[in-house]
């Protein structure tokens, strides 16, 4: 059995070095599907035997993506138009984008003309969940994209192998969350940074793949002795926390990342396919059980009261929104959850993400400055 | 050419446009009046099913069209600034969006002394997202922070060039039908179909008078100064369905053509340049806008915003209202759609050159913008010049770098005029 710091590691490098990944899928003869962020259903790429895999940007300084995207979009986006552009993602079959926000809108677009070796299949899952119309339309709308994958990819999407991918997604989102507990117990060795690549690492890895090396992390972490944390604990909410830079500076500060709400992270896991009979109803019905996200809408919000929840059930300080830059949906979510929070006597931090740049000295003061605050604020 | 040089004809103010600011007027009076009678009133989205609450007689006012009014006026600065500062939103989000919160909680204090046009706080909300996804998050903050109603209408981004298939239809269809119901019980009287159907010709006829007056800018000079064009949208946002909108529109419609006929135009000064503007105008620097244009001899004749509301459909086909509504916005279009509609306009219109405004609060625009502009020249040839801005916060704008662009566009517009006739 592997050390609990090896299987850290492992999952770290391929996060660090998901192009690794990709060639290793490739080499096997696999296909592989690139799905941007934040919803995809994920299920019929893997239906079809071939491997989903998150495209969620990176550190970079666009050189050229400013041809299609202008400045003040998005910047995971803008660094996902570069890697398409200059090549990075060369290897993929197609890309899967759900239409979610305006910087979706224009990036469905942007690919198209900019990124010609990569097929873009856009689609939208309906914003009105409260009409009786509108799951009958999501079915017809995933239809079209089994469709349009099995004509780019050659792939054939049966129903019996989408029924036995929803149990392998089922199975590892009950994983992902089991880790999310289990870690809590052992904040000693899962810092924000191990944390982050336990999380990020399931969009570059076959699921069952995934879900076995964290069952293993999970068995791992439960012969340790449970550590008595000593520091600080919070809930991060947004739509990613990154770089490992950032983290780090968490861990510095003696705090402790004991739950979120990103995108990127259990917002991906959070929400099981629930049981049925026809596949492709199940996988529509996930949809309609989603709840508290920015990008989903809600007659009632339930976002800040699914935080407030998080902070007592994890006995946490305080929420640290990791703000996207330019993502106006997280942008205007903001101030209400913020307000909501404060208001149940609880602290908030805004920090800034930009993967446009290497400078967190911004975010350095102002976690310093927050950790002093909570820190003055309970014994 | 110096500012000097050119001679500005002075001319009194059109009837039509007097028309428009009384109907205006009547329309935030009418709605004020409602409220005060314990009434319910209405905010909108600028693309909602109008049809709906006009044959329920329900006040609608538009908050796009009242922070455009407030930001033309100077009064945005202070509400951006207020909810950037005591209401914390970042200020990447739209700038109307901003004003408008601003407004909404100032307007909980009774001793506001409000901005005019006088805005009352809504009893329910009209959303519809054909103009962009941030509308969806605008209204969800509003009726979460006012505890109103919002009554959705979601409707589906077009990502090609295809037309919507049946089972998008269906879900807007459903929408529209549910929003009906829905509204009918909020306000308690009975949905008159009849009226609904002339509502919905009534449009249709607004609709038609407001295309046949942009394409008479065709002729050359053109009658109206472009930018007249954007003035003459009030009418289409907020009373599209009403008859008054109609004898607006005729009265314009009896006055450009008087001006062809005497070869005169609203343009102040002799038209050297046929440009097309690209965006929402910069409200707060709409008179520099003007200025430098004017200097230059430039109008810009057509423009892609006032085509927003060209909403074609049958009347009394639900299916083919649910398809105009979901292809109506520039935003709901893919940009090979909106390259190409350009580019006709711009070679219908004799344009020499195309203008882009980089409208920081309007994203999806700004990626057409981007992504279209080697379509467009592919297609027209001709030059195009992108400036920064914004619709309603005017710190994203900078007079130096508009004069800048529309010198350079001038320069080449008068080379390749001079390389024409050589």
């Amino acid at each position: 059995m592997r050390s609990v710091n090896a299987i850290i590691q492992e999952l770290d490098r391929i996060v660090s070095h998901p192009r690794v990944m990709l060639e290793k899928y490739l080499g096997k003869g696999k296909k592989v599907v690139g799905c941007f962020p934040i919803y995809i259903p994920e299920e019929l790429v893997h239906a079809g035997g071939m491997i989903p895999m998150g495209i969620w940007g990176g550190q970079v300084s666009p050189a050229i993506a400013g041809k299609y995207s202008p400045t003040f979009t998005c910047s995971i986006m803008r660094s996902c138009m570069e890697f398409g552009l200059t090549g990075k993602y060369q290897g993929l079959s197609c890309v899967l984008l759900s239409v979610l926000c305006d910087t979706f809108r224009g990036t469905s677009q942007s690919w198209r003309i900019g990124v010609k070796d990569i097929p873009i299949i856009p689609f939208i899952q309906p914003q009105n969940r409260e009409s009786k119309a509108a799951k009958e339309y999501l079915i017809a709308e995933y239809r079209s994209v089994r469709n349009r994958l099995e004509e780019i990819t050659g792939c054939k999407i049966t129903d019996h192998a989408l029924s036995k991918s929803i149990e392998v997604y089922n199975r590892h989102n009950q994983t992902m969350r089991e880790f999310a507990e289990v870690a809590n117990e052992h904040l000693d060795v899962v810092s924000a940074k191990n944390r982050h690549a336990v999380m990020k690492s399931s969009h570059f890895m076959e699921k069952a793949e995934h879900t076995g090396i964290v069952q293993e992390l999970i068995a791992g972490l439960k012969a340790l002795p449970v550590c008595e944390w000593k520091g600080k604990k919070v809930i991060l909410t947004g739509i990613t926390a990154e770089p490992n830079e950032l983290l780090d500076i968490f861990t510095a500060n003696k705090i402790a990342v004991v739950g979120d709400d990103l995108a990127q992270e259990s917002r991906q896991f959070r929400t099981d396919i629930p049981d049925g009979d026809n596949p492709m109803e199940r996988l529509t019905d996930q949809w309609f059980l989603r709840k508290g996200c920015s990008l989903v809408f809600e007659s009632h919000r339930c976002r800040g009261d699914m935080l407030i929840n998080q902070l007592k059930e994890n006995n946490a300080d305080g929420i640290v929104v990791c703000l996207m830059k330019f993502c106006d949906i997280e942008e205007y979510e903001y101030p209400i959850i913020a307000q909501q929070i404060e208001d149940a006597g609880y602290p908030t931090l805004c920090i800034e993400i930009d993967q446009s740049t290497q400078d967190n000295e911004q975010s350095r003061t102002k976690i310093q400055s927050f950790t002093e605050m909570i820190n003055d604020r309970r014994p | 050419m110096s500012e000097e040089s050119k001679r500005i004809t002075q001319r009194p103010v059109p009837l039509s446009r007097i028309m428009v600011n009384e109907q205006t007027a009547k329309v935030y009076e009418d709605a004020l009046e409602t409220k005060k009678r314990g009434e319910r009133i209405a905010w909108s989205t600028a693309i909602y099913v109008q049809e709906i609450c006009e044959t329920l007689g329900v006040p609608v006012l538009y908050p796009e069209n009242h922070s455009a009014a407030l930001a033309a006026k100077h009064y945005g600065e202070d509400l951006i600034q207020y909810a950037e500062g005591n209401m914390r939103y970042p200020m990447n989000i739209c700038s109307y969006a901003r004003i408008n919160f601003a407004f909404a909680d100032k307007l909980k204090d009774p001793n506001y002394e409000w901005p005019s046009p006088a805005m009352p706080l809504p009893d329910l909300l009209l959303l519809a997202n054909n103009s962009c996804v941030q509308l969806t998050k605008w209204y969800q903050n509003l009726s979460d922070t006012l505890g109103v109603p919002a009554f959705f209408i979601d409707m589906l981004y077009n990502f090609t060039e295809e037309k919507a298939s049946a089972y998008k239809v269906k879900y807007i269809r459903t929408q529209i039908e549910e929003a009906i119901t829905a509204l009918e019980a909020f306000i308690g009287r009975k949905f008159d179909w009849d009226k609904f159907s002339e509502i919905q010709k009534r449009s249709a006829l607004n609709n038609k008078l407001f295309k046949e007056i942009i394409a008479l800018n065709v002729h050359k000079p053109a009658p109206l100064n472009g930018f007249d064009l954007f003035n003459y949208m009030a009418p289409m946002v907020i009373c599209r369905g009403k008859e008054s909108t109609t004898d607006i529109l005729l009265q314009l419609k009896k006055e450009v053509e008087e001006n062809i006929k005497n070869n005169t135009s609203t343009y102040p000064v002799d038209q050297e340049h046929r440009v097309f503007w690209e965006g929402i105008a910069c409200w707060p620097c709409m008179r520099h806008n003007l200025k430098t244009l004017r200097n230059l001899g430039i109008n810009a004749v057509t423009n892609g915003y006032v085509t927003a509301w060209d909403i074609n459909y049958e009347p009394t086909n639900l299916d083919g209202m649910a398809a105009a509504y979901n292809f109506a916005s520039t935003n709901s279009k893919s940009t090979p759609t909106v390259a190409r509609l350009r580019s006709d306009l711009i070679k219908k219109f004799g344009c020499k050159g195309m203008i882009c405004h980089v409208n920081k609060s309007c994203k999806v625009m700004d990626f057409h913008v981007f992504g279209g502009r080697d379509l467009i020249q592919k297609y027209t040839g001709v030059p195009i010049v992108n400036f920064d801005g914004d619709q309603g916060d005017s710190r994203s704008y900078s007079e130096a770098q508009f004069e800048t662009r529309i010198q350079g566009l001038a320069e080449i517009m008068k080379q390749n005029k001079e390389g024409n006739h050589a």
